[in-house]
């Protein structure tokens, strides 16, 4: 038996499927988000289907989550992307205290006690000073790929101070320093640095470990250098960042589905639907 | 178990008329509610209702409290706009019979009602209180516009421990004519050492000179009233005023007791904060608001009685700190799986009773020194911890108000004390008065929190 996990998030949609059995992960993939968002996941689910040479009904269950998981009703149901980031992530590294999750348009930092049950979280307030979007804006300014921005922080000799607390000041503080001839290198150092100090903010008080970084902006090289020097902790990148949400989501679906046939009691049952 | 479901207005609309064929006797305030829509109030259309008559009465209630207040005024009454005294200056002027309080401050919500389809907020901006400010701000806007209460016979105000962005945003009312009698309500200092304290209603202490001083403010407020509007004010009516208003208190009492302690949410979290709103300032009606309240309790009873109720029992007993300027949000709460249990919505001290041992006016006095904003953000803190504890709550919400000054930093200090004391999650949200587009983080926020609740049941 298979099961399947949708994270459809705000910049892009993953879809993972695992094998009961031991919970590997048997297919995945990813699509950028749009306009129809039901379609576009249905039409992602479908492909990671077909390369794994498997028919819907050998899903027995689909568990969405994301921005965009309430749109997905074809889902059997839906949890949040906190409680799906911190099963996926505790599948890889079992002793995880805190997730920073860094996606394409907010910023969780989740919390787990010993036990690995969710404990707290926060989560970015309205603007998106602390989140991937502002590394977009700045590539964009910068006319570089999103995936090229992270490799020339290793030439960065004095990281600009980003001081603006707003993504739109920050962007006109970023054609400053352009115009006052700041390297490129320097200037997405600062706009890391200022990132992983937003994160430093929701962390709050006292940083228990291990921390592991998930979400699509783990992926950006020197991002998490940042996380260690604002945090003073070692901060672990998940593996395969961008796809733990839509894993533990399929954890999620798998244990749902082992409680109802086994009645097991270990696992969160969907609030969604 | 009968599982309750909320309604749509058509729903409303449809069960309104199921009641009154089946004999229902509504009141003169009554009828369907989606009248209020033609009025204006087209936000309404988006909220899920309490499916009862009586829910209808309350909703209906608040809805046409400006039609109260010009009928009062035709009456020969005098209207006097308290604002900002979150329930202490109108059990004052309500003691004399020829005056009605009213709270301009209430125009907050119209933003939200009328989704924002009269511009107040709009309005506001122009005026130079932009979103920096607490959405308040619409209360500016409906006095330049005078579409939504009658122009007051006399405006009062308190300043001093209250938020300063609400001070600055009736400055600007009174900058745009319309006089207002200012008056002090200190910040609830600590005791120095050689000064005895006095217990306040609520378990806070203040000095004695506080008191007094809060005292002569009330002489004060008098004197001026009896001056502006020709009503003078007796002591022997503010005992009188004090009893009546004590009669609604311990009705919200009794209806919040009842609902955080049922094992089945009797009513939903939006029904009680309509219900509590109505402490401050009757609504513009204190008999009425009696009525309405107590067969709110009746309900509510009866529910708790016969085990009927939202969701089930494994929903997730949630404290809710601060209101909300977006109904809707409420109406949230029971969709991801949550149940009220626990309210501060900042005006707790509006729900206790006021001393009847004491002369009335060191009585209000006290009463005023008791809000929860007067003090230190520790001491609300503290009693949200004791309601957390006496209601059993599994999870808190800190709603935050956008641009007011005293949510910002008391938020933090209430989420650590709440989590030194309890091994429960909490989460801090912001809530504008058109939140359509954060509706879907609100949702996400308010999802995950009940699902980390659930999962701290299995490991406790």
């Amino acid at each position: 038996m298979f099961y399947a996990g949708v994270d459809a998030g705000s910049r892009t949609i993953k879809v993972v499927l695992i094998h009961d059995a031991d919970r590997r992960v048997v297919a995945s993939g990813l699509c950028a988000q749009g306009v129809r968002q039901a379609v576009l996941a249905e039409e992602l689910f479908q492909s990671v289907l077909r390369e794994a040479r498997l028919q819907r009904n050998d899903i027995a269950r689909v568990v969405a989550t994301g921005y965009g998981r309430n749109a997905l009703d074809w889902a059997d149901t839906t949890v949040t992307e906190i409680t799906c980031q911190a099963y996926g992530v505790r599948h890889q590294v079992p002793h995880v205290r805190m997730v920073i999750d860094i996606g394409g348009e907010d910023s969780k930092v989740i919390r787990l006690d010993q036990q690995g049950i969710v404990h707290d979280f926060a989560m970015n307030d309205r603007c998106a000073a602390g989140t991937g979007r502002f590394l977009e804006i700045v590539a964009d300014r910068l006319e570089m790929k999103l995936q090229d921005l992270g490799q020339i922080t290793r030439m960065a000799e004095h990281p600009a101070v980003i001081s603006s607390m707003c993504v739109v000041f920050a962007e006109t503080e970023i054609v400053g320093l352009l115009a006052s001839e700041a390297s490129p290198a320097n200037i997405v150092a600062g706009v890391q640095n200022s990132i992983a100090k937003r994160i430093l903010s929701m962390v709050g008080g006292k940083i228990e470990g291990p921390v592991v970084f998930a979400g699509g902006v783990a992926l950006i090289p020197g991002m998490s250098l940042a996380l260690e020097k604002e945090l003073k902790c070692p901060v672990e990148i998940a593996r395969d960042p961008q796809m733990t949400a839509a894993f533990g989501a399929a954890l999620i679906a798998a244990g749902q589905k082992s409680k109802v046939n086994a009645g097991l009691d270990h696992c969160l049952l969907g609030v969604g639907k | 178990m009968d599982r309750l479901q909320q309604i749509t207005l058509e729903e409303c609309d449809a069960a309104y008329g199921q009641w009154l064929s089946y004999g229902g006797q509504a009141p003169r305030y009554g009828g369907r509610l989606s009248r209020h829509v033609k009025d204006g109030n087209k936000g309404i259309e988006r909220l899920k209702f309490d499916n009862s008559a009586v829910a209808m009465n309350l909703w209906n209630f608040l809805l046409t409290e400006e039609e109260r207040l010009r009928e009062a005024r035709s009456a020969g009454k005098k209207l006097i706009g308290t604002m900002k005294d979150l329930g202490t200056l109108p059990v004052m002027v309500y003691a004399h019979p020829g005056l009605v309080a009213f709270y301009p401050d209430g125009a907050w919500w119209i933003p939200c009602l009328m989704d924002e389809n009269d511009r107040l907020l709009e309005v506001a901006d122009q005026l130079g209180v932009d979103g920096t400010f607490c959405p308040v701000r619409a209360m500016l806007a409906a006095f330049v516009t005078g579409d939504h209460f009658p122009a007051p016979d006399m405006l009062i105000c308190s300043v001093g421990a209250t938020c300063d962005d609400f001070s600055a945003i009736a400055q600007r009312v009174e900058g745009l004519g319309n006089p207002i009698l200012w008056w002090e309500l200190p910040h609830r200092r600590a005791l120095g050492h050689d000064e005895t304290g006095i217990e306040l209603p609520g378990g806070a202490c203040a000095a004695k000179d506080q008191i007094d001083f809060v005292k002569d403010e009330m002489t004060r407020i008098i004197r001026v009233m009896a001056d502006t509007v020709g009503a003078s004010v007796t002591d022997d009516m503010i005992v009188h005023g004090i009893s009546e208003a004590n009669k609604v208190r311990a009705c919200l009492a009794e209806l919040r007791l009842t609902i955080f302690t049922a094992d089945i949410a009797p009513l939903p979290a939006l029904e009680l904060l309509v219900a509590e709103m109505m402490a401050i300032h009757f609504c513009s009606d204190r008999d009425e608001v009696l009525v309405v309240l107590s067969g709110l309790l009746e309900l509510v009873q009866q529910r708790v009685a016969a085990g009927v109720g939202y969701l089930g029992p494994d929903s997730v007993r949630v404290f809710w700190i601060n209101p909300v300027a977006d109904l809707r949000v409420m109406n949230m709460l029971e969709e991801c799986g949550g149940r009220i249990c626990g309210t501060e919505y900042l005006f707790t001290h509006a729900l206790d009773q006021i001393p009847t041992h004491i002369p009335p006016r060191e009585a209000l006095a006290r009463m005023a020194l008791a809000d929860p904003m007067a003090g230190a953000a520790q001491d609300r803190a503290r009693r949200i911890c004791a309601d957390i504890k006496r209601f059993g709550s599994e999870a808190v919400i800190i709603s935050r108000i956008p641009g007011a000054s005293h949510c910002a930093l008391e938020g933090v200090v209430i989420k650590e004390t709440i989590r030194s004391i309890f091994d429960i999650p909490v989460v801090e949200i912001e809530v504008p008065p058109v939140s359509d587009t954060f509706q879907a983080s609100l949702r996400t926020r308010l999802s995950a929190l009940i699902e980390i609740a659930k999962g701290q049941r299995k490991r406790k």
